[in-house]
């Protein structure tokens, strides 16, 4: 049961990125492609975050009286947890820039159609 | 530990920071760009060769106090070597390649500040955040860091083209972000399957985890790992099918800033290129890989760029193409290919960086770079002229330019690795780079002047002259004595060859 929530994990990463895809690819409104950009950049950070699970592994947090072999045996690995913090907020940043370009060409448009506005 | 190895990240990031507080304030501007950007080549060359461990130390081995203390759980096993920091190596090849990426950028910023009338902090941030950006790529032995650096770059190279106001830069730079977010977020799914199969993100301890047999280098989850992050090297460096939006990136930026963001995709190109060698090299397929794109990346580019009508994406398509050049190096594997590759890449960037600026003399004399309304402009500034033909000439690989230099180990690498078709491909290229490079010449200088064209501004810069001047005195510099640069790429080139280094 422990091991299928990892795999669920993987899974919903997996049909995450599939879905941001399709979107981006295939619908035509700015901000419905930007929304899938965001699905693909969160099944990826799902995916890593999923990579540090460890079943039955207890939070990456020495507390005072904690044997330091069974800690080093039970928690679980910090590494991919730390990574996806730095994920998010570069994909935040992207995000704003995107919607901050979207803003200009909707004014300078008056449209949202990519295939208007980028001329696609 | 060398504290110039951090401080060539943190200068280039710190003075983006105050140009950014500081827009609107010229002068200052001015003063603080050129002085810092001064010290970007200047910091590589004080450097002495080590590596700098940010948000951590040393790997235990090298570390007994630390690790006297340890269970044996951590101290018994591969995690003793392992670095648990993230790590900068400074060693021969990164001298070169970040004194490379700060003259050129250097000669970029100071070139910016004298063409434009009001010298922008926020297009000074940008550029310097690029420029930071680029030499952690080149220096971090982090895949991780790597990637958030590489973000960065992207970011930076939009912000560089947003600022430049330049017509149709906003829809480019849409386009640009949209490709990236499919892109980055497929490179950190490989990175994410590195970490899942070796538990590690540091380049040094996946190999050795590989080589030590702690994971089975056959998985097949590392092919998909390759896969993908090959996926975001082709995307970094705009080779195909990313070709058309990386030119179409240098066209909608200005000149100058033109200039630096292709050194930012060939510095890209090249050390995601060389993480690839070092993890993958295993792998058959992974060189067979290189040598497709890049035979791709030459034809497509060079071709494309014989129909362009604008200069700017001229240069960009011809750049690309000159890609190739260094991915067929890299591809062939011998340690011969990879110093050809990698000289051929420090040669490309000055060159196209030469070509950038002196075209850019025309764009800013006439506020335009369609060929089919220029003409005539050799009696307007025929030195500017000569320069230009020369960094033609040295694109096109004409001795005694560094160009050619590279292009002939290049061949002799191929014909020693037994595909001297290859080496016919890359002459019969470098003829087609010249006709491309000549067409767009006479059409510029040569042919009778339009009579609608309007010159905006009658003198060129004597800052813009003396930029052209030093990318010569590199160009010749390279070409007459090429040991200059390839005794640095020697180390490297050496151990990739030889397997994992």
């Amino acid at each position: 049961m422990i091991m299928d929530t990892q795999l669920a994990s993987l899974f919903t990463a997996g049909a995450l990125i599939i879905i941001g895809i399709f979107a981006a690819v295939f619908l035509d409104n700015l901000i419905k492609k930007v929304i899938g950009l965001a699905f693909i950049g969160d099944g990826a950070n799902l995916f890593l975050i999923a990579m540090g699970y460890k079943p039955g592994g207890i939070v990456y947090i020495y507390l005072p009286g904690m044997a330091r072999d069974w800690f080093a045996q039970n928690a679980a690995y910090p590494l991919p947890f730390a990574l996806v913090l730095t994920s998010i907020v570069i994909g935040a940043s992207t995000m704003a820039v995107m919607l901050g370009i979207i803003m200009v060409l909707y004014k300078k448009h008056g449209s949202l159609r990519a295939s208007k506005v980028l001329g696609e | 530990m060398n504290l110039l190895i951090p401080l060539m990240i943190i200068v280039p990031i710190i003075c983006a920071l105050f140009l950014n507080l500081l827009h609107k304030k010229d002068r200052t501007i001015k003063v603080i760009a050129i002085l810092l950007a001064l010290t970007l080549p200047l910091l590589p060359l004080l450097a002495s060769y080590g590596v700098h461990f940010f948000g951590g130390y040393e790997p235990l081995t090298q570390n007994p106090t630390l690790s006297a203390g340890l269970p044996s759980l951590i101290t018994g096993t591969a995690l003793n070597t392992f670095h648990p920091a993230i790590t900068y190596s400074f060693q021969e090849a990164q001298k070169l390649f970040l004194f490379i990426l700060g003259l050129v950028a250097f000669l970029a910023i100071l070139v910016s500040l004298f063409e434009t009338r009001r010298p922008s902090g926020v297009y000074g941030f940008m550029m310097f955040m690029g420029v930071a950006a680029v030499s952690a790529l080149i220096l971090t032995d982090d895949i991780f860091n790597f990637y958030v650096f590489f973000e960065i770059a992207a970011l930076a190279t939009v912000g560089v083209v947003l600022v430049s106001q330049v017509k149709g830069n906003y829809e480019t730079a849409l386009k640009y972000m949209i490709l990236g977010s499919i892109a980055s977020p497929l490179l950190l799914l490989g990175i994410a399957l590195l970490l899942g199969v070796t538990g590690n993100v540091n380049i040094t301890d996946i190999i050795a985890s590989l080589k030590s047999g702690v994971v089975d280098p056959q998985n097949p989850v590392i092919l998909m790992a390759c896969g993908l992050i090959v996926f975001g090297w082709l995307y970094g460096s705009g080779l195909p099918p990313f070709h058309t939006i990386k030119s179409a990136i240098y066209s909608k930026a200005l000149p100058h800033g033109a200039a630096l963001l292709q050194a930012f995709s060939v510095f890209t190109f090249i050390a995601l290129g060389i993480i690839i060698l070092r993890i993958f090299s295993y792998l058959p397929l992974s060189q067979m890989v290189i040598i497709g794109v890049s035979l791709l990346a030459m034809i497509l580019g060079i071709t494309m760029a014989i129909l362009q009508t604008d200069l700017k994406r001229m240069i960009g398509f011809l750049a690309v193409g000159e890609l190739g050049y260094i991915g067929l190096g890299l591809g062939l594997g011998t340690a011969l290919g990879i110093t050809a590759g990698l000289f051929q890449a420090v040669n490309e960037i000055v060159i196209t960086a030469f070509l950038f600026i002196g075209f850019g003399t025309i764009y800013y004399q006439t506020g335009e770079s369609d060929i089919r309304k220029l003409g005539g402009l050799m009696v307007q500034n025929s030195k500017v002229a000569l320069l230009v033909l020369l960094a033609g000439f040295a694109m096109a690989g004409v001795p005694p330019l560094n160009a050619f230099q590279s292009k002939l180990l290049l061949i002799q690498a191929s014909i020693q690795a037994g595909l001297p078709e290859l080496g016919v491909i890359m002459i019969l290229l470098s003829i087609v780079t010249f006709m491309t490079f000549m067409k767009a010449f006479h059409a510029v200088y040569m042919k009778p002047r339009p009579l609608d064209l309007e010159i905006k501004n009658d003198k060129i810069p004597r800052v813009t002259i003396l930029a052209l001047f030093i990318f010569l005195i590199v160009c010749l510099v390279l070409g007459l004595f090429p040991q200059v640069a390839t005794d640095f790429l020697q180390g490297i080139s050496t151990s990739l060859a030889g397997g994992i280094p």
